[in-house]
């Protein structure tokens, strides 16, 4: 199998992240603005904000995971990984065109909720997005790691250790603004290396008669589009990760507040084109490579791309593709250090640690300084050699818990913050019972998670209707939705525990969050004032605020 | 499916990437044409 030279692959990381950091200082500032290290100027425009929610959504995982799908599961495999994925940023927009007018100048979700709820929510909020962040940020180096030793002599730990400083060293001095910028870029990376190495593949293993040939390797199941295993075992679990971490994570609410109001639609709309080519499309290496009888090196399916590519391709491709996959994380590792940063700006530092009275060169280097710290946890973290696509899920279902009760807190007047906080927490405690199956899963209990698990699956869907047609379309549909697949689920999805644990999370607080609210007797809630505090916080420095 | 559709099934993605990946790039243009005449920074 082809491998660089030791030399060749350093020139390869360090051009790469050269030219990136190069490219920066076109944009850099002496004296950054407090508020642009975390959102921007707020009216991005199209090609930046479509590129960048792009490339953060795509991240390594999702190359090895999709191919890893296409491998598993056969012809639907990489449409169960990446359709979902894709349709998640579609589905996030109408819920960003609320978080936009509610607060159109705020930095952070958890910020908003702070406004909405207090300081509980908000570092809910907060905490779980630095827990996902760094795993992200781990989940990331792990597989420039796992590239950098597959395709050189270089060792696992000095491809983690290239990528965090190549990626700190980008970040740091801008923040988001350097992220969005490195974004359109590495995106065009992406999609230069998926359509070129794609049908190059494909060809070199035999075009067409690959199928003729091929066929066999597959068992009925992957054979067909409609294979019950892939839509249990990958695209529902997924599809319900994806949705938590589309509403949750600060890196997509990050690039909500920083396109332009109206360029949201279509920046996310192609988005969700854009992602669903490219992943679908390099999940059907995976499929390939089953079709052709390839076997993972040590049987690790994150091997899969790596080997394809070193087998099948000439070294100016695996060139390409080692680019393409070092920018695909790398552009979600520079998100990842950019929430964080504006997270521990805003909510931690703003919120907590100055009162609303933050000094604004201090604001920018606890930013900075949370980048150097979040890059060396994400280092250490990385060289646990975590499963990729296992990580993925968890942090999915972590935000699972949160996405009901802050939808529902930016809609619904009634939802007070003991709703929030409780219904929170204990679907949090619930996901993690079923997940790791502290209780056996059998009996009343097992029936108890499924009953959960199905008011889950009807709160995602009726979630997804109302976002697009609006209350009585989401309380229906999801209705009808959850009442049909009870008949299914129960005695069923007993047997499916990543999928029950991660729909118990959306169940259990949509149903907690709900019944404490019409519990409450507490007067509505005025949405107008969300926008009224958000700028009171910054409103409270305006002097300094100008100076920044 | 036959073998056609199996292959048109693999070789969309790229084509569909092709198309935004030109989208993209015609609206950047645009946008620091945009930029340029605003004097306001892309980002």
């Amino acid at each position: 199998m082809f491998q660089f030279s030791t030399t060749s692959a350093l020139l390869i990381l360090l051009g790469f992240y050269g030219i990136t950091f190069l490219f920066t200082l076109q944009i850099g500032q002496r004296q950054e603005n407090a508020d642009s290290y975390m959102v921007s100027s707020g009216s991005v425009g199209y090609s930046m904000s479509a590129a960048s929610m792009t490339a953060t959504w795509i991240w390594a995982a999702s190359f090895y995971a999709a191919a890893s799908s296409g491998y598993k599961y056969g012809l639907s495999g990489a449409i169960h990984y990446g359709l979902w994925g894709a349709l998640m940023i579609l589905f996030i927009y109408p819920f960003g065109r609320r978080f936009r007018k509610l607060a159109p100048d705020a930095h952070t979700l958890a910020e908003i909720m702070h406004a909405r709820h207090g300081s509980a929510s908000q570092m809910m909020l907060a905490g779980s997005n630095v827990v996902g962040s760094i795993i992200s940020l781990m989940v990331n180096f792990t597989a420039a790691g796992a590239l950098v030793s597959i395709l050189s002599p270089l060792t696992f730990v000095q491809g983690v250790m290239i990528a965090g400083v190549g990626v700190l060293s980008y970040t740091f001095w801008s923040g988001f603004r350097s992220s969005v910028f490195t974004d359109f870029g590495q995106l065009i990376a992406m999609v230069v290396a998926a359509v070129i190495i794609i049908p190059v593949i494909f060809f070199k293993l035999g075009g067409p008669e690959l199928f003729e040939v091929g066929m066999v390797n597959l068992t009925p199941e992957q054979a067909s589009f409609y294979s019950p295993t892939a839509i249990l075992e990958q695209g529902a679990p997924f599809f319900v990760a994806v949705l938590a971490y589309a509403i949750g994570n600060q890196t997509i609410a990050q690039r909500l507040f920083a396109v332009r109001e109206d360029l949201i639609k279509p920046s996310f709309i192609t988005a969700t084109i854009g992602y669903g080519s490219i992943v679908i499309g390099l999940g059907m290496l995976g499929l390939l490579a089953l079709l052709a009888g390839v076997e993972p090196i040590d049987g690790d399916l994150n091997n899969l791309i790596p080997q394809m590519a070193a087998t099948y391709l000439s070294p100016v491709m695996v060139g390409l593709l080692f680019v393409m996959i070092i920018g695909s994380l790398s552009s979600t590792a520079d998100s990842d250090l950019s929430a964080l940063s504006s997270i521990i700006m805003a909510d931690v530092y703003g919120k907590q640690i100055s009162k609303n009275r933050p000094n604004p060169t201090t604001m920018v280097w606890v930013g900075r300084l949370t980048m150097v710290t979040a890059t060396l946890l994400g280092v250490v973290f990385a060289s646990l050699k975590l499963d990729i696509l296992s990580m993925l899920i968890f942090v999915g279902a972590l935000w699972g818990a949160i996405v009901f009760p802050v939808i529902a807190s930016l809609y619904w007047n009634r939802v007070t913050n003991q709703a929030f906080t409780v219904s929170v927490i204990v679907a949090f405690v619930m996901f993690i019972i079923a997940r790791f199956q502290l209780f056996e899963i059998v009996g009343f209990t097992a029936l108890a998670f499924e009953v959960l698990a199905t008011i889950g699956a009807a709160v995602v869907i009726g979630l997804m209707s109302f976002g697009f047609f609006g209350q009585r379309a989401g309380l229906v549909i999801g209705g009808i939705f959850g009442i049909a697949l009870s008949f299914y689920s129960i005695g069923f999805l007993r047997d499916y525990i990543v999928l029950l644990s991660s729909l118990t999370a959306y169940g259990a607080s949509a149903l907690i969050c709900t019944v404490l609210t019409l519990l409450s007797k507490q007067p509505p809630f005025e949405f107008k004032t969300i926008d009224e505090k958000v700028v009171e916080f910054h409103s409270e420095q305006p002097q300094s605020m100008e100076n920044l | 499916m036959s073998s056609f559709w199996l292959t048109v099934y693999v070789l969309i993605w790229p084509v569909i990437a092709t198309g935004v990946f030109l989208t993209l790039c015609v609206s950047l243009v645009i946008d620091i044409k945009a930029a340029k005449k605003s004097g306001k920074s892309l980002v």
